[in-house]
């Protein structure tokens, strides 16, 4: 290698190497780091940990909360990714048009994105309160019974559901609305003059168009539907009795409040493979439905 | 040329447009007989996209009428005026290949999958894009896009062709040869064409009829002959020709003269002589290879533009007697730009007295 070559492989990895390092210490390392605890026990006292091979999966399997909790995130999932991606494609279509106060209501609708969801968590307990909370006020008017919304088993995952479409549709509205505006308004003059009806042309034209935004909307969806669980802090906290906890919130329950980290291990591990077999799929699936330009 | 067009004639009366309380089209009255092919010329910002698309119905009209064959189609749906449009972004879907896109109107009208394939065939064959049936947009050069967007409008069979300046995003050479294809096209098919341009070149050497204008009317509407022979106004004389008419004052002919009108000379209708009634001095020379463009200064400071053999040998500082055909000089009011239909009497006057001797 001549000294110049040397000197430039120097400067690359000077380069990359702020980078490197905050990835490895914050990423790579504690996510290999998990992997390797969840075949040792935990520490605790005096005892060391030790390798156990696959008994914490074994836990796991027998662990009716893990299943409780990855079937509330797989509703969860079910309901929040197609109902976001919806609403904020519909939002932003509205959107895109030509509308007088089109500013305040772009503004209006990215709002939940810019606040804390810890703090939006707060403005919808007020909505949830049973009794004299905003929901049960307007049932109030029909004379309807007053209802605990999060107190019940049946209805509290469904109440984290609404606070996660609410906050997220806004944001995937914004995506979905610079991808419509790079749709050519000639193309709609094109479809006009042949007939085309709006939805014909939405078929056929805008949503093909906009496939790429779909894919970058929907894993974010799918991730953001395993990541994003502020809000039960506040709200719930998992309860009642497991009914609105999700796998994140057990993982966080699990090492940090009872402190058993190598079974937080071995459900880490098991929602990091979740998702790269979400994410590996999504991009084979849906790569091939995708138009890019 | 077909015995009776297909196409259908177009009329509109008092066609106004107003954009936010400024009239971007003010009361335009125009015909476009059936099966003719009519261009409207332009500098960007006349008026001229603005109309089609009224005429298309993509834009509403602030007033007047649209009138189809005998029927009024102001009010109506574009899909039902029986126009097909071809846009200067030629507005291809980018995810659909070239057969999806030529057939998008037809499966939008839901035609039956063979007649839908006959009509494909045949458009392919009539504009050689068979070979490129399965690619899609972006793979294609821009005259090939080009194709497939008439193409489009051509499997539409529909009788009105409107054309919004569909050459300008090509190459010359191309652009050339489009041309002829597309009036040669336009013959065939004896539709109607209102073709958009900003290019007096395409607007010349297509259209049956020249429609010019400016600032949101129409300054003449002519066959290209008669626009380039008899300029209605000073615009259409400054506008048309490469290069324009030259205008100039009444004191270059006779210096006494106090008359408020403004006189034009075609280039090409002035010559070299060696007494004539304009004695100048050669201020620059534009070679042009075949032609050298003579810019000469007269004695009261304006500048007229002879056109000369490009061997021509004169250079800069060259003393110069121009002379011309009377009925090559065009006069014009200077206040209104309108044509004058008689030359103001003491330039006749300067050009059958010439003061002898002066060279």
């Amino acid at each position: 290698m001549t000294n110049s070559a040397r000197l430039q492989w120097v400067y690359a990895w000077l380069l990359l190497s702020p980078a490197l390092v905050l990835l490895v210490t914050f990423t790579h390392y504690p996510a290999i780091k998990s992997i390797i605890a969840s075949f040792y026990s935990t520490a605790r006292g005096k005892r060391q940990s030790v390798y156990i091979g696959l008994d914490n999966y074994h836990t796991l399997v027998a662990d009716p909360v893990f299943w409780k909790v990855l079937s509330n995130n797989f509703w969860y999932a079910v309901w929040t990714i197609p109902l976001s991606i919806a609403l904020s494609l519909i939002m932003a279509l509205w959107v895109n048009e030509k509308l007088r106060g089109l500013a305040f209501l772009r503004m209006a609708y990215f709002t939940p994105t810019v606040l804390p969801l810890i703090a939006v968590a707060n403005i919808w307990l007020f909505f949830y309160t049973p009794g004299f909370g905003l929901i049960d006020q307007i049932r109030g008017l029909f004379d309807l019974p007053e209802q605990n919304w999060m107190g019940s088993p049946n209805t509290a995952l469904y109440t984290m559901i609404a606070v996660a479409i609410w906050k997220e549709a806004g944001f995937f509205m914004i995506f979905y609305l610079a991808a419509l505006q790079t749709i050519p308004p000639s193309l709609r003059d094109a479809a006009a003059i042949e007939g085309a009806s709006k939805v014909y042309f939405f078929r056929r034209v805008v949503f093909p168009l906009l496939m790429p935004t779909t894919l970058f909307v929907s894993i974010n969806a799918v991730i953001n539907s395993f990541r994003l669980v502020d809000h039960i802090f506040v709200m719930t906290e998992g309860g009642p009795n497991n009914a609105s906890s999700l796998l994140l919130f057990y993982i966080y329950e699990t090492a940090f409040k009872y402190w058993d980290t190598a079974y937080a291990a071995t459900l880490t591990t098991v929602l990091l493979m979740i998702l790269t077999v979400l994410a590996i799929g999504q991009f084979f699936f849906l790569d091939k439905r995708v138009h890019y330009k | 040329m077909v015995d009776r067009p297909f196409g259908q004639t177009i009329q509109v009366r008092n066609l106004t447009k107003n954009f936010g309380g400024e009239d971007v089209l003010s009361g335009i009255d125009l015909t476009f007989e059936a099966g003719s092919f009519t261009a409207l010329l332009g500098p960007s910002g006349c008026g001229k996209s603005t109309a089609l698309r009224l005429i298309s119905g993509l834009e509403p009209v602030s007033s007047g009428q649209v009138l189809i064959g005998d029927t009024d189609v102001t009010q109506t749906a574009p899909s039902a005026r029986d126009i097909a449009m071809v846009f200067q972004s030629y507005a291809l879907f980018p995810h659909l290949n070239v057969a999806e896109n030529i057939t998008f109107g037809l499966r939008v009208r839901k035609t039956n999958r063979s007649e839908r394939e006959d009509k494909l065939r045949h458009v392919a064959d009539l504009l050689g894009l068979e070979k490129l049936l399965d690619r899609k947009p972006s793979e294609l050069s821009g005259g090939q896009q080009q194709r497939v967007a008439l193409g489009r409008a051509i499997v539409s069979g529909k009788s009105i062709f409107l054309m919004d300046e569909p050459l300008s995003n090509l190459d010359a050479k191309l652009r050339a040869e489009m041309r002829e294809e597309i009036r040669a096209l336009q013959q065939k098919l004896g539709v109607t064409m209102i073709y958009v341009t900003h290019d007096q070149v395409e607007a010349v050497t297509m259209a049956d009829q020249v429609v010019l204008m400016n600032q949101g009317r129409v300054e003449q509407c002519a066959t290209p002959r008669d626009l380039y022979e008899t300029p209605a106004t000073l615009f259409a004389a400054k506008f048309i020709g490469t290069p324009p008419m030259v205008t100039f004052s009444t004191r270059v002919l006779a210096p006494d003269s106090t008359s408020n009108v403004t006189l034009g000379l075609r280039p090409e209708a002035v010559q070299i002589v060696s007494e004539g009634p304009i004695t100048a001095m050669i201020d620059h020379i534009e070679y042009l290879g075949a032609d050298a463009m003579l810019a000469c200064a007269t004695a009261n400071g304006e500048t007229v533009l002879c056109r000369a053999s490009g061997s021509t040998r004169m250079t800069k500082g060259d003393p110069v007697s121009l002379s011309f055909a009377p009925a090559d000089l065009h006069a014009f009011a200077a206040d209104s730009g309108q044509r004058l239909q008689h030359i103001p009497p003491e330039i006749e006057a300067a050009l059958s007295f010439q003061k002898p001797g002066l060279q």
